[in-house]
């Protein structure tokens, strides 16, 4: 029992460090893109509060969303939010990791006002019983 | 003086023999230890359906850049594709056999910029294609 209790606590932290490393990782990349011109805007992810709703088995107590904001460049359309939110939910690898990392909902905003798409992650992964 | 000889050399077996008896159950808590190590080795803990799924998930590799690439480029690059290999334009069967499965793998990969370059890269070799 003690070995549980100790292995969760690691779980936890390493978890933690996890979510943090996905979210680097992502706005690195993004950055990139812009300055190479790839990308016409540039992307921001960041952890946001989420939608309690989309609770799925692996989700976290709080902050369960997984923002990306649309920053400078030009003001993007719903279409290009739509086509950025299925990018993400299409790669299997990275949904799976954003799940199993405690995200629950997917969100792509514009730079201004509460415009943008929000997305239930556990629809596009296999999630067993 | 002789009296207090004999005392310290009594005190001095006494704690020689104590020191022996904790020697030896630390060799023998040692034991224990290694050989719970060696059996956890042999049977490593059981891991349920959840944890292995999370640490499977935590082994994938991400490719962020062709998701940044995909993002933008991809909507444009299966738009082209979609028309130029569309099963409909070869009426040679075997052609329209391997435009058939292209075409399938590209609606499949719509949003993979990357799987997108390869089928167009496969259009250009079997079928001719040109961009």
């Amino acid at each position: 029992m003690f070995a549980n209790t100790w292995n969760n606590i690691l779980g936890w932290f390493r978890d933690r460090s996890e979510r943090a490393s996905i979210v680097r990782s992502f706005n690195a990349s993004a950055r990139e893109a812009f300055v190479v011109g790839i990308a016409p805007t540039l992307l921001k992810a960041k952890i946001s509060r989420g939608n309690p709703a989309f609770h799925h088995q692996f989700s976290d107590w709080l902050n369960t969303g997984f923002r990306i904001q649309a920053f400078t460049g030009r003001v993007l359309s719903k279409e290009e939010l739509m086509c950025i939110g299925e990018v993400i939910l299409n790669d299997g690898a990275l949904a799976r990791r954003l799940v199993v990392l405690g995200w629950d909902t997917l969100e792509v905003h514009g730079d201004e006002g509460n415009y943008g798409c929000r997305w239930q992650l556990r629809d596009y992964v296999a999630l067993g019983q | 003086m002789i009296d207090t000889l004999v005392q310290n050399s009594t005190q001095n077996v006494v704690s020689h023999s104590s020191n022996n008896i904790w020697m030896w159950v630390a060799i023998v808590e040692c034991l224990i230890i290694v050989g719970l190590l060696l059996a956890r080795r042999k049977n490593p803990p059981n891991q349920t359906a959840k944890q292995k799924f999370k640490e499977d998930a935590k082994n994938e590799q991400i490719d962020f850049q062709n998701i940044m690439e995909s993002s933008f480029k991809s909507k444009s690059l299966y738009d082209e594709l979609k028309v130029k290999c569309h099963p409909d334009r070869f009426t040679d069967a075997t052609k329209n056999a391997i435009a058939n499965s292209i075409f399938q793998e590209i609606a499949k990969n719509k949003t993979n910029y990357k799987k997108l370059l390869e089928l167009k890269e496969e259009a250009q070799q079997k079928l001719g294609i040109t961009f």
